[in-house]
């Protein structure tokens, strides 16, 4: 019965892996909460990285330049050029140091121990830091994962351009572990980057979900005088899922393939009267809350039909 | 007989009826703290949170076994997602974070490392060692070791020359910049021969390695023109912070290699991640410690020109620094361990 029980828990939790928060094509974190419930995080995809880091070093290279910009465009500089000002020149350069050295060196650390735990280009692509084992983001796995940028991202980015130039054996084996560090995001399933991996963090993205309504009406469905047979039934929760999706979108041309096609599947006979042929929508509509009832009915007992290739 | 027949819900229907207040009000409360922060909730709030969390929670892994409506399991999962980076978000309060590091994470970090320690010291003193060896058989050396930095101090200048560097002349301007150059320098030097120690720290032993010849050239280079004595004072008073800082830092990179060669017990992951923390932990500090040095050098350096003076000061900080790390944050259980020292 233990077993059972367990089997159907890994089954559950397979069916909500092949799509986390129903987005297909993506994989999930599962992460360990203190309570001991397991709540999965998307994993930020490749893309969504490059893009992250693409914005921040475009904010990091745009504002000094802004700053020089904004300091020979003010009329300021006027000031130092006698020398009575040495003193506001040398607190103007000292501020400017710190200006570069926090750009270079503080930026992404800054905004990953923020509330947010993302830099500005992460908060854009709606990503964000966790601790990999459930637990706080600390400022120590912070520091980690962006001092490894160093040698992931920086270094890297330098050799690249300077690589070229040189030429020869050593640039071209510098290029290559260059361009590993740069990609190794791609090999592995989480695309975590060695500074995840060495301070414990995951990048995941954190969608925005809306509640929307509950599509199971029994009650109108009953009046329609919709019932389907056990036999009728014969679609798993994967197929569910998707015919919540396409009655969500409610795309016309949709709605009418997918319903020719379960009518045939399932040997549906329509109504003598052409009066009486219920429109796609509330056919669909009727054939989702039926089956809904049904597999719902089955998972409490501990039966679940993943999806049609049952025997 | 015309009674209507009870309406017909679902077990998952019901279940969502009856919570789906306390989501709503969890996503309302999850909107402001994300716009403004906790700071503007009411006492009540915040304590009502976790609770709101807690029941979202339930709903959850009720809602998993139980409902196949996808669009409620997934409104859950997101906004669950939501609660626990927000209740278990990278902000403690900042007293915790300070007494936590200061008395017990960095120092004992610090001990943890004292093998690495011990390595890197042995780098270092072999460094100066050749350092001085190297330039006294052959002062072209010097260039080579201390480069850029020297700032007229080479070889060929006179003795006197040599006492202007040190600081017994005049004010000159713009040194106060300078030292802010070099404490940003630093620390990015820091940062990066932690970081190298993932390469097998064959680049941080490089790195600390330069750092003792450059130490050794200058050494050779003061005391052959009988300034020896004013060149240790002009660098004691910050170099003892700044060089147990890179000695440090340059553990950390030697431990972060440990681990990635020989994980132990654990699998390679695991023991990264475990390195990484501590070692994060301890280049915070790291971090730290070259600022204190940065102001040291910056303000110390100009005003200080004492050589007894330099040497008290240099003193003082090392003394400081190793009874920090050796004394704080010991648990006493074993009193007999506290007696010997953790460094090697």
């Amino acid at each position: 019965m233990a077993k059972a029980g367990a089997m159907s828990g890994k089954k559950g939790r397979d069916l909500m892996a092949d799509a986390p928060y129903g987005e297909y094509g993506r994989t999930a974190s599962e992460i360990l909460t203190p309570e001991g419930v397991v709540l999965p995080f998307i994993n930020a995809s490749f893309g969504e990285r490059v893009g992250a880091v693409v914005i921040d070093l475009i904010i990091m290279a745009v504002a000094p330049i802004l700053m020089l910009i904004a300091f020979f465009l003010l009329p300021i500089h006027d000031l130092f050029t006698d020398k009575h000002n040495r003193a506001a020149l040398e607190i103007l350069w000292i501020s400017w140091l710190f200006f570069t050295f926090f750009i270079r060196s503080g930026y992404f650390m800054f905004f990953e121990m923020g509330r947010r735990a993302a830099t500005p280009g992460k908060r854009l692509m709606r990503l964000r830091v966790i601790a990999h084992d459930g637990g706080r983001l600390t400022p120590s796995a912070v520091f980690t994962r962006n001092a490894m940028r160093e040698i992931e991202l920086f270094m890297p980015l330098g050799l690249l351009f300077t690589a070229g130039a040189s030429g020869g054996i050593i640039g071209l084996l510098a290029f290559l572990w260059a361009l590993a560090l740069l990609l190794l995001p791609l090999f592995n399933r989480q695309h975590a980057r060695l500074g995840d991996f060495l301070a414990g963090t995951r990048v995941v993205h954190m969608p925005k979900a809306q509640l929307s309504y509950d599509l199971a009406d029994l009650d109108g469905d009953r009046n329609l005088g919709l019932t389907f047979t056990q036999e009728q039934l014969a679609y798993g929760e994967m197929e569910l899922g998707v015919l919540e999706q396409v009655l969500r979108d409610r795309k016309a041309s949709v709605m009418k393939a997918v319903a020719d096609k379960i009518k045939a599947r399932i040997n549906w006979q329509a109504p003598k009267n052409p009066a009486d042929v219920p429109p796609d929508e509330a056919f669909l509509r009727a054939y989702y809350g039926a089956l809904r009832a049904y597999l719902e009915g089955r998972m409490l007992l501990g039966r679940r039909r993943k999806d049609k290739t049952f025997s | 007989m015309a009674e209507t027949p009870p309406p017909l819900r679902l077990k998952s229907q019901k279940f969502r009826e009856a919570r789906q207040g306390d989501w709503k009000a969890l996503n309302a409360q999850l909107d402001r703290a994300d716009r403004k922060g906790l700071n503007g909730f009411s006492v009540e709030e915040i304590l009502n949170l976790p609770l709101l969390y807690r029941s979202a929670m339930s709903s959850l892994s009720m809602a998993q076994s139980i409902s196949l409506d996808r669009n409620m399991v997934t409104y859950l999962q997101a906004l669950c997602a939501r609660a626990y980076v927000t209740v278990y978000g990278p902000q403690t309060r900042v007293k915790d974070i300070l007494s936590g590091f200061f008395a017990r994470d960095w120092p004992g970090g610090v001990r943890k490392l004292w093998r690495e320690i011990a390595l890197s010291v042995a780098i270092f003193i072999v460094g100066i060692i050749a350092g001085w060896m190297i330039c006294a058989h052959d002062s072209s050396w010097y260039a080579n070791f201390v480069g850029g930095m020297s700032e007229g101090r080479t070889p060929s200048a006179s003795a006197e020359v040599l006492r202007k560097t040190l600081g017994h002349s005049e004010k000159d301007a713009m040194l106060s910049p300078f030292a802010v150059f070099l404490m940003t320098h630093n620390t990015r030097v820091a940062i990066m021969s932690f970081a190298f120690g993932i390469l097998f720290g064959i680049p941080t032993f490089g790195l600390m390695l330069y750092e003792g010849l450059q130490m050794g050239a200058m050494l050779w280079l003061f005391s052959s023109k009988g300034l020896g004595v004013e060149f240790g004072a002009w660098l004691s008073i910050h170099g003892t912070t700044e060089m147990t800082a890179f000695i440090i830092a340059s553990a950390c990179g030697f431990h972060i290699a440990r681990r990635l060669m020989f994980p132990g017990d654990l699998s390679r992951r695991t023991a990264l991640a475990e390195a990484g923390k501590l070692t994060g932990t301890v280049m915070i500090g790291v971090a730290l410690m070259l600022t204190i040095a940065g102001c040291l050098e910056g303000i110390g350096r100009q005003s200080i020109t004492e050589p007894v003076f330099r040497f008290a000061i240099g003193g003082v900080m090392l003394t400081l620094w190793l009874l920090f790390f050796l004394f704080v944050g010991r648990t006493r259980k074993d009193p007999a361990k506290k007696m010997e020292p953790a460094h090697g």
